[in-house]
């Protein structure tokens, strides 16, 4: 047992060096030094998560053998789409993040069955939904990478630029935490609650493809052509995905709190702990994320920090969590009130996210409405 | 002031005046805010500083007392935290180890105190023992300090990060604002003739100014915009534009600005060439030279203007961006103020829900105005747009920048030209070809009607005269004056066609007599002439009769450079990699302690673990080490 697991870890290890550096040999004219060294760091954050999260590897492996069956069955042409049955139902990107889409608000369904009925089989079912939906979702941003560059060479750019992309990246980058999670702690229940942020994303995500037109490829504006965008983005990705959890499981813990569903929930012990991680997960991630947007600031705007407010709010919303963080570790509050004020900070977060881009102007051009 | 409290509601300051600075738009021109709030409201938030919060005094003292509070409480408590870093406790007694949570007895048939020691090592604790005076043995055990250690750094790190920005903040103006040594200026002024209070010398440490350059041009000033007015910043070199580009996507937005620099040292006349583009600045001097935007340069145009109310000759103009141009016409004398010229444009015009935006084309923007002083804005573009599947010139005007633009839409004719139009113009305002054509109408239609045509005729000649002077608004107003109401509907509707069809018979009489042109060969030409007469009748509500048509155009550009001194990064960059240490360490170290108690004779021994925060993780790790502790001792 313990070898096959070695053995697994070797090839996929060894998988990913090959393909980074295929990647390196046939594509090193057009990166520059710093996106190299991103995607040599990236192939040991990628180990190192696979190495020591077995399901990670699978889902890894598998979008990446996603990703080049499209790539494959493209040939070069992004006109092939009509033609090609496989292309037009799942491999393009549009297709796979409708999958997506669709498998998310099953999974929440199942969850909730599973909720109350507690069978394995439901919980597993649910489980084994979102990763599929999460698979296809990042199999469906890999592809869109690659369908960007098939619109014309310059216009290709990593798919995190617009408001769409990166809904699609909040909902697996939310899914993947919960699903690690899911799996150190033991318990399928809190898929139900967790799968609702989730899907509200999702339902986001739909109109505003559908309304607005939104799944079009944009090119990108100069200020955003940096390699800054791609570590910048994902950081700040996984800091609101982590709130949001916090979120949600602050939700079950009033829940429990309040004496409802405690045959069905965890204890409230186990709720607070889960939340506390993934605030301090969320926390550090967010603070990396905005000294990195501090130091691109410096470089595009020529300023680290112009006040605009997308940056003055990032401020806003760590200073809320720092002050979460400040209660429970140095008065060692815990409870209700810290369930409602991480509650409270998700919408804090959100206008974050989103008010600031719908309300208030400002220099972070991506993704008006 | 050191108190937690303390700082949090200063903190919750700094996040209430961020909310503000983000909702109310800063450092907009004084007169927006006027508009938007009134004077009253006005008057209070600027005495608030509320238009530049970032700036304000008050803010600057909020994060003074921050950066003091934590200072203070920095002070306080490293001196302890670092002595408990380094400190074993080893004066515990056994009830106080028996008295913690995670306390285990544990039984070892053959004890050996090196291995124990070994196998703590080996899972990170540091180990000391000490004798006790009765010669029980203890073994003292820690992991996770740094996590103590972690509190000074993310305070610290705060302190430094705030004292960089305060750096790079405009304290120092503002002081020397207060004190009335430097003034803000607020006039529009030559360069040479702004006086030495409004410009700041070579010692000023931290600036952010802006420089605007044309290509060819260089200059050795900034300027640093500063409320309702600027500053100039002199600078430790030259810089001159060489050569400025735009790269485009195919869809027309821009993909990339790139400046190509010439940088002259004043102190050592050292020249460096650089080019620099959005996202790759230089830095020169111990200046950073960012491009930041592009503008017009004085890009130079040649217009032809047109009179749509009359028969006259079009004029050509040379005309340049930022210049103005007179103009006597009909003994009135108007002033044309060229503001700006747009290559592309990428407009929505489809109307269609999803987003469609083209390019349409260059643009120009221009002020003219009469003599009494009022000016009315324009935007013309250059080439026809097609709208509603016809193609169109198009050219907006508005009284006030408040507006919208109000568009005037000429119909392109079959070769995508504005002359079809103008002919069509022509032929409309001469009076024998509309009678022809008027005759013409009649005797194909009445001819076998028993109606007067001369009076027909005499009264569409009147219809049309009223046109000439005022388009559909005059017909109207005459349809109201002279007919009754229940037959106004259908008269209004009687005219329209009858226009409609002299004027169309205009058209077709012409193409018939120029074969040479082919304006008009074209199988709307029904539909060129209904667009044709609703832009003559619209061109009386476009302010001046003039039209300018641009035939050419020289594109100059400018390209807009920020240039910043920012002292302060070093140490906000400092700072932040402390910040991130320093959570880590606060987050993820956990602080353990263990002792291991071997009285002499027993064959126990007592194992406790502490940790200063609970998690509850840690029972498992407690457990943990207490089975391997137990399984080792039961190997040995
Ligand atoms: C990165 C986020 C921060 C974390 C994780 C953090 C953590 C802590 C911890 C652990 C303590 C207790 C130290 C002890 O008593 O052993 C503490 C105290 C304190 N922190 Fe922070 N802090 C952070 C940011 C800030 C900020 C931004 C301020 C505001 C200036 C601040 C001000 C204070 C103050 C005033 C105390 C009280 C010290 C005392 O009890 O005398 N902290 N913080």
């Amino acid at each position: 047992m313990k070898d096959q697991v070695s053995l697994y870890n070797k090839i996929f290890i060894g998988g990913l060096t090959i393909l980074a550096s295929y990647a390196l040999l046939q594509f090193h004219n057009y990166m520059d030094g710093y996106e190299v060294a991103i995607l040599i760091s990236s192939v040991f954050a990628f180990s190192w998560l696979g190495f020591s999260w077995r399901n990670f590897k699978s889902y890894f492996s598998t979008i990446f053998l996603l990703a080049f069956l499209s790539i494959f069955l493209y040939q070069g042409n992004l006109l092939i789409v009509e033609e090609n049955f496989l292309l037009k139902y799942f491999l393009s990107s549009q297709s796979a993040i409708m999958w997506m889409s669709a498998l998310y608000p099953l999974s929440l369904i199942i969850y909730w069955f599973h909720l109350f009925n507690s069978q394995d089989f439901s919980g597993k079912l649910a489980s084994s939904l979102v990763w599929i939906a999460t698979t296809l979702g990042t199999a469906g941003l890999l592809i869109r990478w690659y369908e960007s560059y098939l619109i014309n060479i310059d216009v290709g750019h990593i798919p995190i630029s617009n408001l769409y992309e990166v809904f699609v990246l909040f909902c697996i980058i939310t899914a993947l935490i919960y699903l690690y999670y899911e799996e150190r702690i033991g318990t399928k229940k809190l898929g139900a609650f967790i799968l609702i942020i989730i899907n509200i994303a999702v339902g986001f995500l739909l109109w505003y493809s559908f309304a607005k037109g939104a799944h079009e490829i944009q090119p990108l504006v100069p200020a955003l052509q940096s390699y800054w965008m791609k570590i910048h983005v994902p950081a700040n990705f996984i800091g609101y995905g982590a709130f949001a959890i916090a979120a949600m499981v602050s939700v079950a813990y009033l829940i429990v709190d309040k004496g409802w569903l405690t045959k069905y929930l965890p204890e409230k012990d186990v709720l607070d702990d889960l939340t506390y991680r993934a605030i301090a997960i969320g926390f550090i991630f967010f603070t990396i994320a905005t000294i990195l947007g501090a130091v691109w600031a410096a470089e595009a705007w020529g300023g680290y920090w112009s006040w605009d407010p997308k940056e003055t709010w990032a401020l806003i919303v760590w200073l809320n969590y720092a002050a979460w963080l400040h209660l429970r570790l140095i008065k060692g509050l815990r409870g209700n009130i810290l369930a409602w004020w991480s509650i409270i900070g998700l919408f804090i977060t959100a206008f974050c996210f989103l008010g600031v881009n719908l309300f208030l102007s400002g220099l972070h051009s991506y993704g008006e409405l | 002031m050191s108190s937690m409290r303390f700082a949090i509601t200063m903190l919750s300051f700094v996040g209430i005046a961020s909310i503000i600075g983000t909702i109310l738009k800063q450092k907009q021109p004084y007169e927006s805010y006027i508009i938007k709030f009134g004077q009253f409201w006005f008057d209070i938030f600027r005495q608030l500083d509320l238009f530049n919060v970032y700036q304000a005094i008050w803010f600057l003292i909020i994060l003074v007392f921050l950066i003091a509070s934590t200072s203070l409480c920095v002070i306080r408590n490293s001196p302890s935290i670092l002595r408990e870093y380094k400190k074993f406790q080893d004066q515990i007694r056994e009830k106080s180890l028996r008295s913690f949570k995670h306390c285990y007895e544990i039984s070892v048939p053959s004890f050996n105190k090196l291995d124990l020691i070994s196998l703590l090592e080996k899972n990170n604790f540091k180990v000391r023992e000490k004798k006790n005076n009765s010669s029980d043995l203890l073994i003292i055990a820690k992991k996770g300090s740094f996590q103590k250690l972690g509190y000074i750094f993310t305070h610290l790190a705060i302190i430094i990060i705030s004292v960089g920005g305060i750096l790079d903040g405009n304290l120092m103006l503002k002081t020397q604002e207060l004190l009335g040594i430097k003034q803000i200026q607020l006039l529009d002024l030559p360069l040479s003739e702004i006086p030495s209070k409004s410009r700041l010398d070579l010692n000023n440490f931290s600036y952010r100014a802006n420089v605007l350059l044309s290509e060819g041009e260089k200059q050795d000033v900034g300027v640093i915009p500063s409320k309702d007015g600027y500053l100039i910043q002199e600078l430790p070199f030259s810089v001159g534009l060489k050569d400025f580009n735009i790269e485009h996507y195919s869809s027309g937005q821009p993909k990339s600005f790139e400046s190509d620099l010439i940088l002259t040292s004043k102190l050592t006349g050292k020249i460096k060439e650089q080019k620099i583009s959005v996202n790759k600045p230089v830095t020169f001097e111990g200046v950073t030279i960012y491009q930041s935007d592009f503008q017009d340069g004085g890009t130079k145009l040649n217009i032809v203007t047109t009179d749509l109310r009359t028969n006259n000759k079009s004029q050509p103009m040379k005309a340049e961006v930022f210049k103005s141009n007179s103009l006597i016409y009909m003994n009135q004398s108007f002033s044309f103020e060229f503001e700006d010229f747009r290559l592309f444009n990428i407009l929505d015009i489809d109307s269609s829900q999803k987003k469609n935006s083209k390019n349409v084309g260059p643009n120009f923007t221009y002020k003219i105005r009469n003599e009494s002083g009022q000016a009315n804005e324009y935007q013309t573009y250059q080439l026809p747009m097609k709208l509603e599947g016809r193609y169109f010139f198009v050219s907006g005007m508005r009284e006030t920048p408040q507006e919208d633009y109000k568009f005037l839409k000429m119909p392109a004719d079959a070769e995508r030209g504005l002359d079809g139009f103008l002919i069509f113009k022509n032929l409309l305002l001469d009076k024998e070809t509309i009678k022809r054509a008027i005759n013409q109408v009649i005797s194909t239609s009445s001819s076998s009607k028993s109606v007067n045509s001369g009076n027909l005729e005499l009264s569409t000649l009147r219809l049309f005269k009223t046109f000439q002077q005022g388009g559909y608004n005059d017909v109207a107003l005459s349809i109201d004056k002279n007919i009754p109401i229940q037959e106004q509907e259908s008269a209004a509707n009687a005219y329209i066609k009858i226009i409609h069809l002299v004027t169309n018979q205009v058209l077709l009489d012409y193409q018939k007599n120029n074969t040479s042109t082919k304006f008009f060969e074209r199988e709307d030409l029904s539909l060129f002439t209904q667009d044709a007469l609703n832009a003559y009748s619209d061109s009386f509500f476009y302010g001046t009769p003039l039209f300018l048509e641009l035939k050419d155009f020289e594109h100059v550009q400018a390209s807009g450079l920020q240039l910043t001194k920012s002292p302060g990064k070093f140490w906000v960059y400092l700072g932040s990699i402390l910040l991130v240490i320093g959570i880590f360490c606060m987050i993820y170290v956990q602080e353990v302690r263990l002792w291991v108690l071997k009285k002499k004779n027993s064959k126990n021994i007592l194992l406790t673990l502490t940790t200063n925060r609970h998690h509850l993780t840690f029972d498992k790790y407690a457990n943990d080490i207490k089975n391997k502790i137990n399984s080792f001792s039961k190997k040995g």
